[in-house]
């Protein structure tokens, strides 16, 4: 073997060396950043099935020495909590559909009409995102003290699209510009209407945009709490503050009825990601990119 | 009597009947039942049992409302502003000023009147003389100690003095250095538990007259005494009362301040099923023998909105903190101690050597946080948490600290 081989072996030998060592370094840094976001989730779980008396117990243990699935039966056997749940399905559907439908129109005219006004309209409707949203609590509550809407589900539906809104105008009307114009001419020309053409031709194709635009203003309505503890009343009220009002107390809370609790309620949004991800990754980063 | 007679007997009596019911109905009235205990766990079978009780009782309708005990204030004065609070409303002894004056409630004083309620439950529910709120439970914050960790460091009688106490204290450390001695508050929301230590060392906080006196020797001197106890490692940092139940029912705690309901507590979380067995209330000590243990009253009262179905609500206010079974059930479920003589004189109660100690250990000499009355309670709580917290992290002297204290608290009084 000559000397350049020999040479040339090493060199490759050293490369591939630095090559395992680099996906070493890689895949490090993926199971910390995992560890950081799935423990605290696996420790929901641990705490979840772990018997109450066990909960604090000092070493903690990373696995439990006995399972438990009390607290979770206690959740399906609190008519109460299944009222919350089914009061938490209502307002964030109404709040999904409600803010889908105003969306869509208001993106469409942002995105395809040119008038006066129109950027100025689409700032305002951006600028409502900057103000912190417990800041309208006293007034929207005032406001639906009048008009007879406190503890009613309309007070929340109606205040849960107040802060979906902008956002969902906002990234529908993103989705909207990457659609080109000419498809929307010929349409037209085809002897298409603007009711047509939005539901025929830009509704299909925004179908990413719409169904992470919905999850979005689902999830707004599901995770809610301070407008759901103030506007609805106990009997309206939704599972965030519902779960509060039930495990933490003046004393204690019941850490492990909580998390089976938490565990349960972020079921759906978990599925509904998981068979969605394909349209929620195509919606959120559409038109981030122009041309 | 002929069948005449005895269908046209029946016919009057059921006319009777049904032009009586909406009297009866109207005996308990219509009103609602604002708590937070209504849903919690641990209390809401007890109170609806009561609730469902007294409407059969009485015809009376309660339509009961509740929301979460640390957003319970903030929803109620909400609610209250805006027209929308009304019945009974369960209160914690500390929340009352802030409602009365906002000028919705009942005067209960006559009601009250009817009732053997004690000085000390009644004095939890009166602002500037006016009887607002009929006392539902009254105990105090006071010490418990684990007496089975005590005796295995040695130390056989409980601290009656502040020598004593420091001196159990570096017995408990000696034994297990990973035993917190005393798990008293250090987090910065908790540290109004520094005033009765204030007065326990001579310090007075607010004088009859209203003046604030945080910056006087006693008030100095307990706080550089509760700094002591850090730097030497009998309490620990960032402490507060959640983590010093958990940390008790795990037997690392030798002391810690709680209510009444401690015992109850630290049991349900304790791998050890005897804990219960060896938590004992701990009169404060004091600096010298003789003085009367100090600590801050705690409780629960019921206020009425002064509406049209103020009476309806008054009576079952009245009914649920008097009734002797009620009340004695309570006590028995929840070992909340009942408010009126009668029931604190009665075997059920008086049997119960752990809240017997404690009421005439610690109740018997506690006395209201002195910030309650004003409606700016919560800053000047706030103010004198974080002048603490400055000392305890070195930041500052406990005499600059209680001048800053001082001057803030004065001008939100102002």
């Amino acid at each position: 073997m000559t000397v350049s081989r020999i040479s040339e072996t090493s060199t490759m030998a050293a490369s591939q060396r630095q090559k395992l060592l680099d996906r070493a370094v890689l895949y490090l840094s993926f199971a910390v950043v995992a560890v950081f976001a799935f423990f605290p989730i696996y420790w929901m779980l641990v705490t979840s099935l772990t018997p109450a008396n066990q909960v604090f117990r000092f070493p903690p243990r990373l696995f439990p020495a006995s399972l438990t699935l009390d607290h979770y039966q206690a959740f399906f056997d609190n008519p109460t909590l299944l009222r919350y749940f089914r009061n938490s399905v209502l307002v964030s559907t109404a709040t999904a559909v409600g803010s889908i439908l105003i969306s869509t129109y208001a993106a469409y005219s942002f995105s395809k009409f040119r008038y006066a006004g129109r950027r100025a309209l689409m700032f305002l409707i951006l600028s409502a995102q900057m103000f912190p949203q417990a800041l309208l609590l006293i007034a929207l509550y005032l406001m639906f003290d009048e008009l007879g809407l406190l503890n009613s589900y309309w007070s929340m539906i109606l205040a849960f699209t107040t802060f979906t809104l902008p956002l969902c105008i906002w990234m529908l009307k993103s989705y909207f510009d990457t659609i080109p114009d000419d498809l929307i001419e010929a349409a037209k020309v085809d002897g298409a209407g603007q009711f047509q053409i939005i539901h025929r031709i830009l509704m299909p194709l925004a179908a990413p945009a719409l169904v992470s635009t919905t999850l979005f203003a689902f999830i707004r309505g599901w995770n809610d709490y301070i407008y759901a503890l103030t506007l609805a009343g106990p009997h309206k009220m939704t599972l965030p503050p519902g779960l509060v009002l039930t495990y933490i107390g003046e004393f204690q809370t019941s850490w492990p009825n909580l998390m089976a609790s938490s565990f349960i309620v972020s079921l759906p949004i978990v599925i509904a990601f998981l068979f969605m991800q394909r349209y929620i990754a195509g919606g959120l980063v559409a038109g981030a990119v122009k041309g | 009597m002929s069948r005449r007679s005895l269908s046209t007997l029946l016919v009057l009596v059921i006319v009777l009947l049904v032009s009586l019911a909406p009297a009866m109905a109207q005996e308990g009235g219509k009103f609602t039942f604002t708590g937070w205990s209504l849903q919690e766990g641990a209390t809401r079978d007890v109170i609806m049992g009561v609730v469902a009780e007294y409407s059969q009782a009485t015809g009376a309708e309660i339509t009961d409302v509740s929301y979460p005990y640390n957003e319970y204030l903030n929803q109620i004065l909400l609610q209250a502003r805006g027209g929308n609070l009304s019945g009974a409303v369960q209160l914690d002894i500390a929340w009352l000023a802030p409602l009365a004056a906002m000028g919705v409630l009942k005067d209960l004083g006559p009601v009250a009147a009817e009732a053997d309620y004690t000085a000390a439950a009644l004095s939890s529910g009166q602002i500037n003389g006016v009887q607002y709120g009929l006392p539902w439970t009254t105990a105090s914050i006071g010490m418990v100690a684990n007496m089975k960790l005590l005796e295995e460091a040695g130390i056989t009688e409980l601290p009656t003095t502040i020598a004593e106490f420091e001196a159990a204290l570096e017995a408990l450390k000696a034994y297990d250095p990973d035993v917190i001695p005393y798990a008293g508050m250090t987090d910065t929301a908790q540290l109004k538990d520094i005033i009765p230590w204030i007065w326990t060392f001579g310090g007075t906080v607010i004088d009859d007259e209203g003046n604030v006196v945080l910056n006087d020797e006693g008030s100095i001197a307990a706080v550089e005494w509760y700094a002591g106890l850090l730097e030497r490692g009998l309490i620990a940092a960032d402490m507060d009362r959640f983590d010093a139940r958990q940390l008790f029912a795990q037997g690392r705690v030798g002391f810690y301040d709680d209510a009444i309901v401690a015992r109850g507590l630290v049991q349900s979380n304790a791998p050890d099923s005897d804990l219960a067995d060896y938590v004992v209330p701990v009169p404060r000590p004091v600096l010298n023998e003789g003085d009367a243990p100090q600590a801050l009253l705690w409780g629960h009262i019921i206020v009425v909105i002064d509406d049209a179905n103020a009476d309806a609500a008054a009576a079952f206010a009245k009914y649920i903190t008097t009734d002797q079974d009620t009340v004695l059930n309570y006590f028995e479920q929840l070992a909340l101690p009942p408010t009126t003589q009668t029931a604190l004189d009665s075997e059920t109660v008086q049997n119960n050597a752990y809240v017997a100690t404690w009421s005439e250990g610690i109740t018997a000499t506690a006395r209201t946080n002195p910030f309650w009355p004003y409606t700016q309670a919560a800053a000047m709580e706030q103010a004198l948490n974080e002048r603490v917290q400055a000392v305890l992290t070195g930041e500052m002297s406990a005499a600059d600290a209680m001048n800053d204290a001082h001057d803030e608290i004065s001008d939100l009084i102002d």
